[in-house]
């Protein structure tokens, strides 16, 4: 028996390093669980809104980028021309034009079905810290279809909100202003939806090699679309389509003559 | 000793999905597989209850008791032993029948379901010399 709680003793003693040990493993342990866990938690808490752009990878394959590239179109989706714009939130020539151009070409142009207007996120991002997440704000409200009003607004108001660091807050303030869901709007900010599609806009406009915005394109359904200068008066731009539109009547006139 | 650590590292797995199923964290972290799949089917839940409950109180009961083990006044405890050898049968049993639900009928993968799986298998293995605590010594 003696020799028994001797034997236990001894045990103990050279175990007593051996729990040395397991207690500090098991520390360690806790001290990475607790962290790792609370900072999935806490950084959900806090909003992990997307704010730059993200990896995608495979987009340097064009057609996987086209594919991953989206716009948002208004008009006829028939309509004979297209006129492009890649857009930056933050820039105040795309503000300009957005408010004072665009509904100018709309009601020539968009409405009676002659064109399209098709919008692309192009947010620079190197000298607009914020453009990425009102692009991204931009997408929140097409999933309340109120894409077109909230671009206004946004624009409207880019004095603003361009010197906020963090203008999450007022972007769902708008999204209220508007009647829309700004819990939804808000839920849609606070993550990184749509991030991968405004990328993949933005690696679209810079695989054209576009370097500023906005860069105006008009087009036809086939072959390379016309670029607009620096000039995005109403004037110009009227210009620009109506000579697409002449050059259309006159491709169309040769097919019908031709057969 | 090693039952106790690997319990601490399962019911950290466990706690990380057990918040993530009452939303209070973002998308999983999750390299390879498809955790959302997994997290979003109807096997993801026992009733009301999520899976996830089920392994942070199961990782949680065997630590106390891994950790009890230990203690050299429990050293020839039978109730101890029992409680290892039976919660390592029973989670090692549970998270073979998960595992068999990802791989024939969810079809997708969870890294952190099989990571917790093979913890528990680790646990399960550990805990067999208790047969030994319980024969008594």
């Amino acid at each position: 028996m003696a020799n028994r709680a001797q034997q236990r003793r001894e045990a103990r003693k050279s175990g007593g390093s051996d729990m040395t040990k397991f207690y500090w493993t098991l520390g360690l342990v806790a001290v990475i669980g607790v962290g790792a866990v609370g900072y999935q938690v806490a950084s959900h808490k806090m909003g992990t809104a997307a704010t730059a752009p993200v990896d995608l990878k495979g987009l340097e394959d064009p057609t996987a980028l086209m594919k991953a590239a989206q716009a948002i179109t208004k008009g006829d989706p028939n309509a004979p021309v297209t006129i492009l714009e890649f857009g930056d939130y933050e820039c105040p020539a795309c503000g300009t034009f957005a408010l004072t151009v665009q509904p100018q070409v709309e009601a020539k142009y968009v409405t009676p079905g002659k064109a399209k207007f098709v919008f692309y996120d192009f947010p620079l991002v190197s000298i607009h810290p914020t453009s990425f997440i009102a692009a991204r704000a931009g997408r929140c409200a097409v999933d309340q279809d109120r894409f077109w009003q909230y671009h206004d607004e946004l624009y409207r108001n880019q004095n603003s909100w361009v010197l906020q660091a963090n203008p999450i807050k007022t972007f769902i303030g708008y999204a209220k202003d508007l009647g829309m869901d700004a819990d939804a709007f808000g839920a849609c900010l606070n993550s990184d939806k749509y991030a991968d599609v405004v990328t993949a806009n933005l690696r679209l406009a810079q695989q054209l090699g576009l370097n500023g915005t906005p860069t105006i394109m008009v087009g036809l359904e086939k072959g390379m679309p016309k670029r607009l200068g620096d000039d995005f008066s109403y004037k110009a731009i009227a210009a620009l389509v109506d000579q697409v539109l002449a050059e259309a009547a006159a491709q169309d006139s040769a097919a019908s003559g031709g057969s | 000793m090693a039952i106790a650590v690997m319990a601490l590292i399962g019911f950290f797995i466990a706690f990380y999905l057990l918040a993530h199923s009452l939303g209070w964290t973002g998308s999983l972290l999750c390299g390879v597989g498809n955790c959302e799949r997994v997290q979003q089917s109807p096997y993801s839940h026992m009733g009301p209850i999520p899976v996830a409950a089920l392994g942070v109180v199961g990782y949680a009961i065997m630590l106390v008791a891994a950790f009890v083990g230990i203690q050299p006044s429990a050293r020839e405890s039978r109730a101890v032993g029992g409680v290892l050898l039976l919660g390592g049968g029973v989670g090692f049993a549970i998270s073979l029948y998960l595992t068999y639900l990802e791989a024939a009928v969810i079809h997708a993968w969870c890294q952190w379901c099989v990571t917790s799986a093979i913890i528990m298998t680790l646990i399960f293995l550990a805990s067999l010399p208790e047969v030994r605590r319980i024969r008594g010594a």
